[in-house]
């Protein structure tokens, strides 16, 4: 009996060709636009270095530390600014010629930026002059505490080099700094797995409204069976289930051999995400389906605001990841959407395999909850209307 | 004969409002019986406790002698139900879909398929077994429903409503079909609102109103609580209020109504009285057409009983 509904359950929604574009097909789509839109970013393989000036006075002559770092911030081949050295009329002259992007002044002991807009490389360079500020700070400590004999040796321009573009990848992603411009980029893509195991509530969802007399006249005619409730909904279960992980496996193969997406290289542990998190929207389907009393397409706009609002916090549309992480670090914790996400990035990412595990634990006790609550509502035999 | 349901005191409330009020009755082997009501009557309400899916608050059902539950599963077996609205896989074919709700019931494979063949022959859509339910016309739609449900041939059917807007063709061929269960041995509980089909298919009659048994009985038994003996409808073109007013001096006449042309005459008992109608109208020069006369029908009782139409 449960393979004959298995068999049914399986053919009949491989066929929903609705369902099966929104939560198999779409994604992939989905994957190759994402794809298309960040292409980009690989073709900044070098970083521009652009224009600026320094206003040359006796200010930038006594700041010694500002002068070295921003020295080393405007030499060699992967140097952040192309720098004049030049009066301070001079400067202003450029900038209003466009001929520079900003210039830095030093006044009261403290550098200022005159910048005529505002854009990305306006960003790196009052990044870069607050980076150095601080490593002033940090060096003169060191000076005065006497430390150190050189304490010039603790200015880390690569720091300050990396840091302007880190703010600035944050902000834009046009920036050359592949690694971790991949941070925001990968984050889009395990979004996306994670929105595609989301959308398979949608099928679980389906097929347990067809097994529910409450829900659908199908179900009421396989109510009268003398088929035990719990093979059909089983056996409708493990259909939707198989087919959207193999969907979802699907997916993160496409992504990874065909897009070049970075997953790490513990397979098993990507499948076995790719399951728990499928397993996740699967419980989640089920108990809408037996919770609300509403056509099927309801439940669908509920899963799919489930899974867009999940994406939102998760870092789908933008790097706002990291900061929903530090304003409200509950939310990617009870979010499926969440955990699919940052199981991925953790097992990218991480070495140590905690923050992995940790997603993969949450994911499995959200659908032993989902799982319960749904045992519970489908106890109930006879109804008190249908 | 043997009691097939048996139903006691049955009482379904949704919220204040009665549903089933103290229904009792038994269906018998091999019989047909007609649950007969207007929309809301509560036939499918009734259905739906005897199947055990709604819960009732009183009364006691029992099915081949056995108290019906959810989790009867050696009662179950031997139903076969027909939902008012039609309850198949748009992904499957016809074949697909009555080897799917026939494997519910027949695990066997090779019987299956026999039965699933039996099936498609006596709804006559052998011909469209490869189609999808999108493919086909209401009516056939209709009978895919019905195959849906019996193909498994159970001993005791259950028919909601299965001809609701289906073409003459297929309301014929769902009528044989239905006859054709019977004389295979099932027992079935036939709804509906349509008379006609009560009349043509069903031993027993049990009519319904606002969640009551108003009458029950066979058809005959039934008609003869009507006050009239026979309506007679005539086509006449013109007629004046006084000559209206003369026919209801004819004797046995009880009613009579004129209007679009059509004269309408009800006696309630008596012989020859076409005979005399026609004489009167000779008599007065009065141009007729095509003259009707008939017998009443369940709904005559049904207005008799509740001074409303069955199809209110």
């Amino acid at each position: 009996m449960f393979w004959h509904s298995f068999k049914y359950a399986f053919s009949t929604l491989i066929k929903n060709r609705a369902l099966m574009f929104w939560t198999l097909i779409f994604p992939f789509a989905l994957a190759l636009m994402f794809n298309l839109a960040f292409m980009r970013l690989h073709d900044y393989d070098v970083f521009e270095p652009f224009e600026v000036a320094v206003v040359n006075d006796a200010g930038y002559d006594k700041a010694e530390i500002f002068k070295e770092a921003f020295k080393a911030l405007s030499e060699g081949d992967e140097r952040l600014f192309n720098t004049q050295y030049v009066s301070k009329e001079r400067a202003s002259e450029l900038l209003e010629n466009e001929e520079i992007e900003g210039f830095v002044y030093i006044a009261d002991d403290e550098p200022h930026i005159q910048v005529k807009k505002n854009g990305s490389n306006q960003t790196v360079l009052a990044t870069a002059v607050e980076q150095i500020m601080q490593s002033s700070q940090i060096i003169e400590d060191i000076a005065t505490q006497k430390l150190s004999e050189s304490p010039m040796a603790y200015l880390n321009a690569e720091q300050i080099y990396q840091n302007a573009v880190a703010t600035v990848a944050e902000a834009e992603p046009n920036v050359k700094d592949d690694s971790r411009v991949m941070n925001m980029v990968v984050i889009e893509f395990y979004t996306l797995i994670a929105m595609s195991c989301m959308q398979g509530a949608m099928l679980s969802s389906e097929m347990i409204d067809r097994a529910l007399p409450k829900n659908s006249h199908r179900g009421k005619r396989i109510a009268v069976a003398p088929t035990r409730k719990s093979v059909v909904v089983a056996s409708n279960l493990l259909a939707s289930y198989s087919i959207l992980l193999v969907g979802v496996l699907a997916l993160i193969a496409f992504m990874r051999f065909v897009l070049g997406v970075e997953f790490g290289a513990n397979l098993g542990l990507i499948c076995a995400h790719a399951a728990a998190g499928s397993l996740a929207a699967t419980m989640l389907g089920m108990f809408l389906s037996i919770a609300l009393k509403t056509n099927s397409g309801a439940k669908n706009i509920i899963v799919i605001i489930i899974t867009m609002v999940g994406c939102l916090f998760a870092g789908m549309f933008g790097g706002q990841k990291g900061w929903f992480d530090s304003m409200m670090p509950f939310i990617n914790k009870i979010s499926p959407v969440g955990l699919i996400t940052d199981g991925y990035y953790a097992l990218y990412y991480y070495e140590d395999l905690g923050r992995y595990w940790m997603n993969l634990g949450g994911l499995l006790i959200i659908s032993a909850v989902f799982l319960i609550l749904s045992i519970r509502g489908l106890r109930r035999q006879r109804y008190d209307s249908i | 004969m043997k009691t097939i349901i048996e139903v006691k005191n049955l009482v379904k409330n949704y919220k204040s409002k009665r549903a089933v009020d103290g229904l009792s009755f038994d269906v018998m082997e091999g019989e047909i019986l007609g649950l007969l009501g207007p929309n809301g009557s509560g036939k499918t309400t009734t259905m739906n406790c005897i199947l055990a899916l709604l819960k009732f608050d009183e009364g006691k059902i029992k099915i081949f002698g056995k108290e019906m539950a959810p989790d009867a599963y050696d009662i179950k077996s031997k139903i076969g139900v027909v939902f008012q609205d039609v309850a198949v896989f748009d992904e499957l074919t016809v074949q697909g879909n009555i080897d799917y709700f026939c494997g519910l019931y027949i695990q066997d494979k090779n019987t299956r398929a026999e039965y699933v063949e039996d099936a498609l022959k006596l709804v006559g859509l052998e011909e469209n077994k490869t189609q999808y339910p999108k493919q086909l016309s209401g009516g056939l739609l209709r009978r895919l429903n019905i195959a849906c449900g019996i193909a498994h041939k159970p001993k005791l059917i259950f028919l909601d409503e299965p001809t609701v807007a289906v073409d003459p063709q297929s309301r014929n061929n769902i009528l044989e079909g239905i006859k054709k269960l019977r004389d295979d041995g099932a027992t079935i509980i036939y709804t509906t609102h349509y008379m006609e089909e009560v009349e043509i298919l069903c031993d027993r009659v049990i009519i319904l109103d606002k969640g009551k048994i108003i009458a029950s009985g066979t058809n005959d038994e039934l008609k003869s609580l009507a006050k009239i003996e026979e309506k007679v409808t005539v086509e006449i073109p013109e007629m004046n209020p006084k000559q209206i007013g003369a026919l209801e001096q004819i004797k046995n006449v009880s009613a009579v109504s004129y209007e679009n042309g059509v004269l309408k005459l009800v006696y309630n008992r008596g012989k020859n009285n076409l005979a005399d109608m026609i004489k009167y109208l000779d008599d007065n020069k009065i141009q007729y057409n095509k003259i009707f006369a008939e017998r009443p029908t369940l709904n005559d009782v049904f207005l008799e009983l509740t001074g409303k139409e069955l199809r209110d």
